[in-house]
């Protein structure tokens, strides 16, 4: 059991305290997801579980933590470390050993266990997370997902009581992620492990979870069964990413129809929904949408004309692309890991250049421009803003660009002052860019990018690992920064967002276009890049109900 | 592409415990860096390939050695501009260069250059049996058990398993900052080392970062305290003991004869002559077959451990 009583936490040096006031009881066997946005006090609590807070981080703590009947502020983090097992967010930083076995048997060799101990918990973890195939292979080479797996095992060979991970699906794609959660769901309800898990995108999870817990500005606003969590008002306010079609039962909720329970799972809100149109006679406000309209015309502004690409002495990664963006799309290019999405992307910058075949952008042949002259015209957006930043201050990390395009001082003045407005920046302006929060990191990389106002703009998955307030947040300046025409292609794989922001879809399988078109041609049609609710969609065809649907409000509108 | 690292193969050298591996790189290493007569480097350098082969790293090896080709070439040109001490002049610059007078290019400048470069092919030769050959948590453990701080080698292995990290950081970072409108070749000297600076800032923060994770991760899984055992063991077997033998014989008996005057060479003012008296002949020949024993006692001893 653990138990957090009155528990308050303030970093050294920090003004603000990162916890104010928990109490917190977890039961045995409980599986608790943790939710909230950033700098809300998540990770925090997470360390207190096992004395990284305080004993590494420092700082002031009043209040008592047990876990399992010990007391935590009493011992080191080591000694804890065979009741609390931590993983953490980045798969390949965790990772102390070449060889997968080894990495499993470090904690229990720090424990000195005899060695024909080590081999049966070695050989019980690997197996436990099904991952013994790897037990010979050298961690460099493997994926996000199989790390995270080795992770898991590596502190499940200790045989803690307790598992605890901080966002350990971050940096994974959404496939690994839902197998990863599987995972942890199967250790909970089969070893009857203690789950605590820090999560902010929820779709994946709630499902498995017992209870769900928000903790904001360092304080518990809701604790509960997730159903009823899911359709408290302080987490709608608090920015949290809502599954789809837990918010298709809240906005039910609001219209007076009465449906049962909070959906968590695709195939309750089907049936529920199927129940409700029964009862209710539905009629469609719209027909069945069959033909879609034809890819928009105009002058291509990205062209890509028989573009084959491989790395040096590895496979061919793109094998004779064909395609046209016209001036003003919002184009999202999808795709499993690997697909050649980021490569693809990265040869629209010219930072990559055609090894058959040619790419033109904004008139420009990439073959015969260097990149730093294309930098006018277009805008690159990697995924982690810690990449841009290196100057001063916000203001000097903006003008960057400018200055290495050439502009005059005036003009300078003017480009920074306006897009520091653009993006709410103008009161940091002079401040550390590296000391700033994640989310006001990303705007800085954005406007620093985005301040020559380039016709294109370039997003490489943005979204990763990101909560859905600053999703959200992203994808309107974006929008606000399309309002004069400008032509935005974002390669991801988080189709909830490409549902709800993009036009057109290009898919892309093993350096190949795959599917091109309207988004609800593809999505709607996808098994794998499909959203929630379009498959709720699909299992309404009986009603009448539009096949087309992708988002919550769009299927309510229709309700 | 070819990297590299560590190549899991079953052979009779992967076998070998990391000691045995190390004692023959040592002893190679030290012969190429004592003798001086380029025959005794090449027939070193030669000594390699039997090991190599064994082990199955003949394509890793040549790629390597590629690359360690053009090294002998830059050392070779660039041996025969600088040294101007040999007598037999080939070409004389018509022009003169101040504090150097006219450039000669000599058969000694052009001899004493690839005396080297095979000196560094056969070092480079030899590591490259530390490098493709030993697993890294091999060699770490090896280095335990000889008693080196076990700390101060996790942090030496660990380090190296994030040069990976390292560099796709790097390469994403010059492309973000290219990608904003950064030119590296342009501009006076202060505004080249701000550029770099784009570079370097974001990679070292990057980097602490992970180290501070890493430490949380090896906090978090009871590193650090008293008694640490180790998962896999080590153990010098009789065979083993006699692979190691075999392994530091080449070294000693190249010591032996270094110190009974074979093996070195002058090249300068004028070569020496390479004609090689009976005995030192003999010398020669067996100390080829010493450093290549290592490859026939290994199979000897896998022969035993089958049996």
């Amino acid at each position: 059991m653990i138990r957090i009583g009155n528990l308050c936490f303030r970093y050294s040096g920090a003004e603000k305290s990162a916890l104010r006031g928990i109490d917190l009881k977890i039961q045995d066997g409980e599986f608790v997801l943790i939710t909230g946005p950033s700098g809300g006090g998540k990770s925090t609590l997470c360390r207190c579980l096992n004395g990284l807070v305080p004993h590494f981080h420092g700082g002031k703590i009043y209040g008592e933590i047990e876990v399992e009947g010990l007391d935590v502020l009493g011992r080191s983090p080591g000694e804890l470390a065979a009741r609390v097992g931590m993983v953490f967010q980045d798969p390949e930083n965790q990772m102390v050993a070449d060889e997968v076995e080894r990495e499993v048997a470090f904690g229990l060799e720090n424990f000195g266990f005899t060695r024909s101990l080590m081999a049966r918990r070695v050989e019980e973890a690997l197996n436990a997370v099904g991952v013994a195939h790897l037990r010979h292979r050298s961690v460099t080479g493997l994926s996000g997902g199989e790390l995270q797996k080795i992770a898991i095992a590596s502190v499940l060979a200790l045989h803690p009581s307790v598992l605890v991970l901080d966002e350990p699906s971050s940096e994974l794609d959404p496939k690994s992620t839902e197998d990863l959660f599987n995972l942890v769901a199967k250790l909970n309800n089969e070893l009857g492990l203690t789950v605590v898990l820090v999560e902010h995108r929820l779709e994946k999870v709630v499902r498995h979870v017992d209870r769900l817990i928000l903790l904001q500005d360092g304080v518990i606003l809701a604790d509960g069964n997730p159903r009823q969590v899911l359709s408290t008002a302080q987490l709608y306010q608090s920015g949290v990413g809502i599954p789809a079609v837990a918010r298709l039962s809240h906005g039910l909720m609001q219209k007076g129809i009465d449906y049962g329970d909070t959906f968590l799972t695709v195939k309750e809100s089907r049936s529920a929904l199927e129940k409700v149109f029964r009862e209710r006679d539905y009629r469609p406000k719209r027909d069945i949408q069959d033909r879609f309209s034809p890819k928009p015309k105009g002058t291509p502004l990205i062209e890509a004309r028989k573009l084959q690409y491989a790395y040096l002495d590895g496979p061919v990664v793109l094998k004779g692309i064909n395609l046209r963006i016209a001036k003003g799309e919002f184009v999202a290019l999808m795709g499993r890991n690997g697909s050649g999405k980021s490569t693809l992307l990265k040869h629209f910058m010219g930072l990559l250049k055609p090894a058959k075949g040619d790419v033109v952008v904004c008139g420009l042949n990439t073959k015969e421009t260097d990149t730093a002259r294309m930098a006018k015209d277009i805008g690159y957006i990697f995924q982690n803003p810690n990449l841009h930043l290196f100057a001063d201050s916000v203001e000097e990390e903006v003008a960057f660009k400018l200055k290495n395009l050439g502009f005059d001082d005036r003009e300078q003045e003017r480009m920074i002052t306006e897009v520091l407005d653009r993006f709410g920046l103008t009161e940091y302006r002079g401040r550390y860019p590296r000391d700033l929060s994640s989310g006001e990191k990303q705007r800085v990389a954005i406007a620093s990018v985005l301040v020559s106002q380039p016709e294109v703009v370039l997003l490489d998955e943005p979204m990763r690992g990101l909560e859905h307030r600053l999703k959200s947040e992203l994808m309107e300046s974006v929008g606000r920064y399309r309002e004069d025409g400008q032509t935005v292609v974002l390669a991801t794989q988080d189709v909830e967002t490409v549902a709800e922001y993009a036009d057109r879809v290009i898919l892309l399988g093993e350096g190949e276009v795959v599917a091109d078109g309207d988004k609800r041609e593809i999505l709607s049609e996808a098994l794998l890049f499909s959203p929630q609710i379009n498959r709720v969609a699909q299992s309404l065809r009986n009603h009448g109900f539009p096949q087309d649907v992708l988002t919550a409000d769009e299927a309510l509108n229709l309700i | 592409m070819l990297d590299y690292k560590y190549q899991d193969r079953d052979t009779v050298i992967h076998r070998l415990t990391p000691w045995s591996k190390l004692g023959w790189i040592a002893s190679l290493v030290l012969l190429a860096v004592i003798f001086d007569h380029p025959v005794y480097l090449f027939l070193l350098f030669l000594s390699t390939i039997p090991v190599i082969a064994a082990a199955r790293l003949t394509r890793e090896w040549a790629s390597l050695m590629k690359y360690c080709l053009f090294l002998c070439l830059a050392v070779v040109l660039i041996n025969a501009i600088i040294s101007q001490n040999g007598s037999h002049e080939l070409v004389k610059a018509p022009f003169s260069i101040p504090l150097m007078g006219n450039l000669r290019i000599t058969l000694e400048g052009i001899v004493c250059g690839v005396g080297n470069s095979l000196r560094l092919a056969a070092i480079i030769s030899a590591f490259s049996v530390l490098i493709l050959a030993i697993h890294p948590d091999d060699l770490m453990q090896g280095l335990i058990k000889m008693k080196l701080p076990y700390k101060s080698l996790l942090v030496a292995s660990v380090s190296a398993r994030f040069l990976p990290a390292l560099l796709e950081d790097s390469r994403n970072i010059v492309a973000v900052q290219r990608s904003r409108g950064l030119e590296f070749s342009s501009g006076s000297k202060v505004q080249r080392t701000r550029n770099y600076m784009a570079i370097f800032i974001p990679l070292l923060s990057n980097s602490l970062e992970r180290a501070s994770q890493l430490a949380e991760v090896l906090e978090s899984r009871g590193f650090g305290s008293k008694r640490r055992t180790f998962y896999k063991e080590l153990k010098l077997t009789g065979s083993e003991i006699v692979v190691l033998i075999s392994a530091l014989l080449p070294g000693i008996f190249g010591i032996i004869i270094y110190s009974q005057g074979f093996g070195s060479y002058d090249y300068y003012p004028a070569l020496e002559g390479i004609g090689f008296m009976g005995m030192e002949a003999i010398c020669l020949i067996f100390l080829l077959f010493l450093a290549t024993l290592v490859v026939f006692t290994a199979l000897v001893k896998r022969r035993t451990e089958i049996d």
